[in-house]
């Protein structure tokens, strides 16, 4: 018991962020005494990390186009992880999602051990298909892929009709979510696989994960007086889509929207037309704020879906107002893009993390 | 009118990668808000060609490598002669990022032979090599063809390796204020041939400059009504 773990935990997953925090549990002999390591890993540094180090496991949740402009495409992404990851040794473990057909498909391109996770649950389908689609073809050979359904994004019960490509049958399929919205059932699974591939027995991981807060600006709540403000990290169109529906789930009818277009951000906001903001029904009331204020204001004017909707440029003013807005007891959902979800909070909490 | 205008949009599932579905949802509505009825017809793989020719305005947009070899082969087999054939005859017909490239007589990577385009436009592209600048960022241009658009401040983002050389037949669109443009070399951005426009300035490029938008709905509609278009130059303001 009470192993030494690194850990990046600001959500630093760069190769500078990680290598940051080995330095942070290092001694002044630059001695690191730890047992454990586990590194959130930013996609495109992937392939750069395993240069360094081997891991035991690793775990690969998704695949969405995010931040295209600073890393071109989610096809060259799969190109590079299928190199980086087929040279890992036998003893590294492989946990991948089967319902992405990019993730699922890199298990046949690995030498190690493979555990899927995956959603078994035909009444959570989607009715429509999302806009924001990015992989309905097969990474195998190229054609159309089939679904019997999908959950979010290109997320699904898939196979290939063309070249007997399908979805792997998951090893783990169910466990209680942490937190709500699909995307937190697949961490909720992916988290339990990992687990289940070391010898830890089932109640250690129920124990865990019912003691399980949320990190900063993952539906993080805040209280603001007899009202409440939960923040959700929204930077591309799948996160903001899988944010979008579950806040409408979750009954909100007053939503914050803000819209930074820093390096952290992304400084193309072009991707806020793949966002499906016409699910938003008519009787919320929407606040836009951030730096590109206008573009995300005149995205909601064209889904034209006759919310209320307000807009100032000034963050602190558009917070404000909003939770005025807001009634008694109830909750202000806030849906920010990265610098933005740390400003709000910096201006709830009263520091600045940025 | 009682016809719907019906805006065809080329490939909606392979190429579409950075919110192009901007331009068609623009184009509908504001058709919608004066009175006039819309209809957006997602053209792919398996539509056939009829459906296409019986649209007014055409749209086609950006891809990622994979995708856009599977539109490729269908494009200059199928729907690209059918495209050439309205554009020719004065359809109205936006084409951004990859689409505007693909339009053109050729691409020619910095490695391997030139792939060929669809050959509407007289334009072609060329990759300069890995060590050349990629052109990424906002950008502003003014636009001096069509001349009912002379004048007017275009902006958007731009992403592109490839850089671009307008052969006789084709004018360029604008001149550029902010940006790379065509070729980072001469100046101009994008191009015009009869009714169509093409441009580097990728995914939604007609929520922020809504003047090209009802320029390409007046080829088919006439004279339009005018909006409000004050969010729309908001936006477009804060761009320059």
């Amino acid at each position: 018991m009470g192993d030494v773990v690194i850990h990046n935990a600001t959500g630093a997953n760069l190769l500078n962020g990680i290598v940051s925090s080995f330095i942070r549990k290092a001694d002044w002999l630059g001695r690191v005494g730890a047992d454990v390591g586990i590194f959130e890993v930013d996609e495109n540094s992937l392939p750069i990390v395993l240069t360094y180090m081997k891991p035991s496991r690793v775990v690969l949740l998704n695949l969405f186009r995010d931040q295209l402009d600073r890393y071109g495409e989610v096809d060259v992404i799969v190109e590079k992880w299928t190199q980086a990851l087929a040279k890992l040794p036998r003893a590294t473990q492989f946990i991948l999602n089967s319902d992405d057909p990019g993730i699922a498909s890199l298990g046949s391109a690995v030498k190690g051990k493979v555990l899927y996770f995956g959603i078994n649950d035909r009444k959570k389908f989607l009715k429509i298909a999302e806009h924001a689609t990015d992989s309905t073809f097969c990474p195998r050979c190229g054609k159309r892929l089939e679904y019997e359904g999908m959950y979010f994004s290109h997320l699904g019960l898939w196979q290939c009709p063309s070249c007997g490509n399908k979805r792997p049958t998951p090893d783990v399929s169910v466990w209680p979510t942490a937190l709500p919205g699909l995307y937190n059932q697949y961490n909720t699974l992916a988290a339990v696989a990992t687990v289940t591939s070391f010898p830890i027995p089932y109640a250690t991981v129920k124990h865990a994960l019912v003691g399980f807060m949320p990190a900063f600006g993952r539906q993080e709540e805040i209280a603001v007086g007899d009202k409440k403000v939960k923040v959700f990290l929204s930077k591309n169109p799948t996160g903001f889509n899988a944010s979008l529906r579950t806040v409408l789930e979750m009954g909100s009818d007053h939503i914050l929207l803000v819209l930074n277009d820093r390096i952290p951000d992304g400084r193309d906001v072009s991707w806020i037309w793949d966002v499906d903001f016409e699910m938003i029904p008519k009787n919320t009331n929407v606040t836009v704020s951030g730096d590109r204020v206008f573009d995300m204001a005149l995205r909601m004017k064209y889904a034209d879906t006759g919310a209320t909707v307000k807009h100032d440029r000034d963050l602190s003013q558009a917070l404000h107002d909003a939770i005025e807005m807001t009634p008694k007891g109830k909750v202000l959902y806030v849906l920010a893009t990265y610098s933005g979800m740390l400003e709000v909070r910096g201006m709830l909490t009263g520091r600045k993390i940025l | 009118m009682t016809k719907p205008v019906k805006i065809a949009w080329l490939y909606p599932d392979l190429m579409s990668t950075y919110g192009d579905r901007g331009n068609v949802l623009v184009l509908a509505k504001r058709c919608v808000w004066r009175g006039l009825k819309a209809e957006i017809v997602p053209i792919t793989l398996e539509t056939s060609t009829a459906t296409l020719s019986g649209c007014d305005i055409i749209f086609m947009g950006g891809a990622q490598d994979r995708q856009q070899k599977l539109a490729g082969s269908d494009f200059l087999r199928h729907k690209g002669p059918v495209v050439k054939k309205m554009v020719e005859k004065g359809a109205p017909a936006l084409f951004v990022c990859a689409a505007y490239q693909f339009v053109g007589k050729f691409y020619k990577p910095y490695k391997g032979d030139p792939i060929p385009g669809a050959g509407i436009w007289d334009l072609s592209t060329e990759h300069p090599g890995d060590q050349a600048k990629r052109l990424i960022g906002n950008t502003a241009a003014e636009i001096i063809n069509p001349i009912e658009l002379a004048g007017t401040v275009m902006v958007g983002f731009e992403n592109h390796g490839g850089y671009t050389t307008l052969g006789a037949s084709m004018k360029p669109l604008a001149r550029v204020i902010k940006g790379g443009g065509n070729n980072g070399t001469d100046g101009y951005e994008g191009a015009t041939y009869k009714n169509s426009i093409g441009s580097y300035f990728h995914g939604p490029l007609l929520p922020k400059n809504p003047t090209i938008a009802d320029w390409l709905i007046s080829r088919v509609a006439g004279d339009l009504k005018p909006l409000d278009d004050t969010l729309e130059l908001q936006a477009n303001n804060a761009v320059r």
